[in-house]
C-alpha cells in the first residue's frame, strides 16, 4: 500500500521520532510504514488520518493491478 | 530515541534478564543432580529438577506483558518470529523421533536436556528475519 507519510511528515517538519511520540509507535513502525514495508492496522490509520486532519483514503492508498 | 521504543527496551531487559536467570537456574540444577548420582526415585532430586521452572515462570509473565504493552509492529515481528520457531522446533522433534528409530543415538548429545537450546535458536533467527523485513 502506498502511502503520503512521509510527504505529510515532513511538511510539518517532524522527524520519524517526533511523529511516532505522538502516534504511540516505535520510530520502526513510523519507518516500516513510510516505507512501505508495513501496512498498519485500521485504528493506527484512523489515529493517523486524526493526526494530519485527513481522510484515511487522502493517506493511504492500495496497491491496484 | 522515542519513547514507545525506550520503553519498550527497557521492558525486553527485564524479560531478557529473567531469561539468563531461568538458563543459570537450568545449568545450575543440572550440576546439582549430576553431583547426587545416578537417577533414583527421590523428592529432593525432583524438587532440584522442578526449580528452574520458578524464573522461567517470571520469565513468561515479564514476556507476556511486554508483548501486551508492544506496538503493533513488534507484535508482528514477535508472531512471525513464532511461526519460524515453532514448526522447526516440530520438525527437528519429529527428525530425532525417526533418526532414533533408524539408528542410535547418543543420550549424550541427543537427549531432552541438549535439544531444546535450539528452540531458542529458531526464535532467535525468527526474530532476526522478521525484524530485516522491516527494517
Amino acid at each position: 500500500m502506498k502511502n503520503q507519510l512521509r510527504v505529510l511528515r515532513a511538511e510539518r517538519s517532524w522527524s520519524q521520532a517526533e511523529l511516532s511520540e505522538r502516534l504511540g509507535v516505535s520510530r520502526q513502525t513510523i519507518n516500516a510504514i513510510e516505507t512501505g514495508r508495513y501496512d498498519p492496522s485500521l485504528p493506527l490509520a484512523f489515529q493517523i488520518a486524526h493526526l494530519f486532519g485527513k481522510q484515511i483514503e487522502a493517506i493511504f492508498e492500495p496497491d491496484v493491478g | 530515541m522515542d519513547r514507545t521504543t525506550v520503553t519498550q527496551r527497557k521492558s525486553g531487559y527485564v524479560a531478557f534478564a529473567w531469561s539468563i536467570i531461568w538458563i543459570l537456574t537450568y545449568f545450575g540444577a543440572r550440576l546439582i543432580l549430576k553431583s547426587m548420582g545416578p537417577p533414583r526415585a527421590d523428592w529432593t532430586r525432583v524438587g532440584v529438577a522442578l526449580v528452574p521452572l520458578v524464573p522461567f515462570v517470571i520469565f513468561l509473565w515479564t514476556f507476556i506483558g511486554d508483548m501486551r504493552r508492544a506496538d503493533e509492529l513488534e507484535r508482528r515481528i514477535n508472531l512471525e518470529a513464532l511461526a519460524w520457531a515453532y514448526p522447526l522446533a516440530m520438525v527437528l522433534i519429529m527428525v530425532l523421533a525417526l533418526m532414533q528409530i533408524a539408528m542410535p543415538l547418543s543420550e549424550d548429545d541427543w537427549s531432552y536436556r541438549n535439544v531444546w537450546p535450539f528452540f531458542w535458536v529458531f526464535w532467535l533467527f525468527g526474530q532476526a528475519f522478521a525484524r530485516r523485513r522491516y527494517q
